[in-house]
């Protein structure tokens, strides 16, 4: 349990007097504690968690724990909804990006595909540990695929090829996560990169036909060339 | 049927018992229908033995002599209903179906068989993953070669446009969402998009497209001109 995920550095104060103002001392609590309940989730799975579990992996007080958060599952939902922020934040950094809309998808998917290799810690809490929330945990899912998919949708705006099928977007949303649940699921998360050829195949062809998908996986294929 | 003597049971011949090995497959069936609603209702994780019982009406003692634990009874859940899906996806297939037709047909059929049972569709499509993250790769590589052998069976070789396996995952996530968001009735208006996907790999875009369009025509048509 060394890996440390993206975004949740622990922030490790001195322990003892440090003379930090009170704020400043709670932000970085909370910050351990949000590292620590995607690690210790991600080694030992969230229902298997119990919040001692976290307070020692933070080196966080109980009593600390609960003026921040109500429970375990507060706890859990404020990691996860800063996960899922930062996955969309990087996906709308690449999405936004100059270019024809073609290049820009590609490089949103190359950018999701980056964000859940380079933590598969994270990646694994975020895809495998959801539904361990109980039954909260399918609004999370719905309304985090129609987050990504209205992102996807807003980037189209009319500049982009019209889909020949319906909800296109959704399909690709759904090609993105169906690949890299799979991965994340056989604890393969560093081959998703190379998938990008073959994904960006699959979202474009609803959109621009065999031909032009097929052109388009080539080029994605040679922009992981070295 | 298997002999039905062979036990002395001491009860008048005018209540007849039903044969040992039914009775206890009606037992068992009980369980698993009390799996499948339970699950529905509060998903796997909280769903208890207590609960199982308590609604198939029988003891913890029965429970354990059928199913060594929650998990054994959940998959035994499982593949019952993986069954029935299986034998209404075969059952839609008509005999002078071209390829693409018989797919689009057994895609039909399954997507109205989970909206119209949506426990069970909760169980195979939703929870199923939930328990055992890897399920879904067991289903593909079960479904993938039977959609595969319905394609060849028309004399044409798959030109293997895309990855099999990764359209069905797509169209689970399609599925999930649907059911996620409590509209599993409305499962069968997901019909153009997963015809579309399933075959996709198989018959390439425009195969797939022109089923797309012939499942969306007939799904309006069938809506009485509902726009979707």
């Amino acid at each position: 349990m060394s890996e440390t995920p993206k975004d949740l550095r622990l922030w490790r104060l001195p322990r003892g007097r440090h003379g930090l103002p009170r704020e400043l001392v709670e932000r970085s609590q909370r910050e351990r504690l949000l590292a620590a309940v995607v690690r210790v989730s991600a080694a030992k799975g969230y229902e298997a968690t119990s919040v001692a579990d976290i307070l020692e992996e933070a080196g966080v007080g109980r009593e600390s724990f609960y003026e921040l958060f109500a429970d375990k599952q507060d706890c859990m939902m404020a990691a996860r909804r800063l996960l899922i922020e930062d996955l969309s934040d990087a996906i709308s950094t690449a999405y936004e990006g100059p270019g024809p809309w073609v290049d820009r998808v590609r490089e949103a998917l190359a950018a999701t595909l980056g964000w859940f290799a380079a933590d598969p810690i994270a990646g694994r809490v975020v895809m495998l540990e959801l539904s361990a929330l109980g039954p909260i945990s399918r609004g999370i899912f719905q309304e985090e695929f129609d987050h990504f998919t209205r992102l996807l949708d807003e980037g189209l705006d009319g500049t982009g090829p019209q889909p020949e099928v319906r909800r296109a977007t959704g399909l690709a949303v759904g090609a993105a996560f169906a690949r890299i649940y799979d991965e994340v699921a056989r604890d393969r998360s560093e081959r998703l990169p190379q998938m990008l050829p073959e994904l960006t195949y699959e979202v474009l062809v609803p959109f621009l036909g065999e031909a032009g998908a097929r052109e388009e996986e080539r080029r994605a294929a040679s922009s992981l060339q070295p | 049927m298997r002999k039905q003597g062979g036990f002395e049971t001491g009860r008048s011949v005018l209540e007849p018992t039903l044969p040992v090995d039914l009775s206890a497959r009606s037992q068992r069936l009980r369980i698993i229908a009390a799996m499948i609603e339970s699950v529905a209702e509060k998903t796997y994780t909280e769903t208890t033995i207590s609960d199982i019982v308590s609604r198939a009406s029988i003891s913890r003692t029965t429970f354990y002599k059928r199913f060594a634990d929650k998990r054994a009874c959940f998959d035994a859940a499982l593949l019952h209903c993986v069954e029935a899906l299986r034998a209404t996806a075969r059952g839609a297939i008509g005999p002078g179906d071209s390829p693409p037709e018989a797919i689009h047909n057994a895609t039909a059929a399954t997507l109205e068989f989970l909206a119209a049972e949506p426990g069970l569709a909760q169980l195979v499509m939703g929870e199923a993953v939930n328990v055992e993250p890897t399920v879904f790769g067991r289903y593909r590589n079960d479904l993938v070669p039977q959609v595969k052998a319905i394609w060849e069976a028309g004399g044409q070789l798959p030109e293997p446009h895309s990855d099999p396996q990764l359209a069905f995952g797509r169209a689970q996530v399609l599925i999930f969402n649907k059911i996620a968001a409590g509209d599993i009735a409305e499962l069968p208006e997901l019909l153009p998009e997963i015809v579309y996907l399933v075959l996709l790999p198989f018959g390439g875009h425009e195969v797939a497209l022109e089923q797309s369009r012939l499942a969306e025509a007939r799904g309006v048509a069938g809506a009485g001109g509902v726009p979707g």
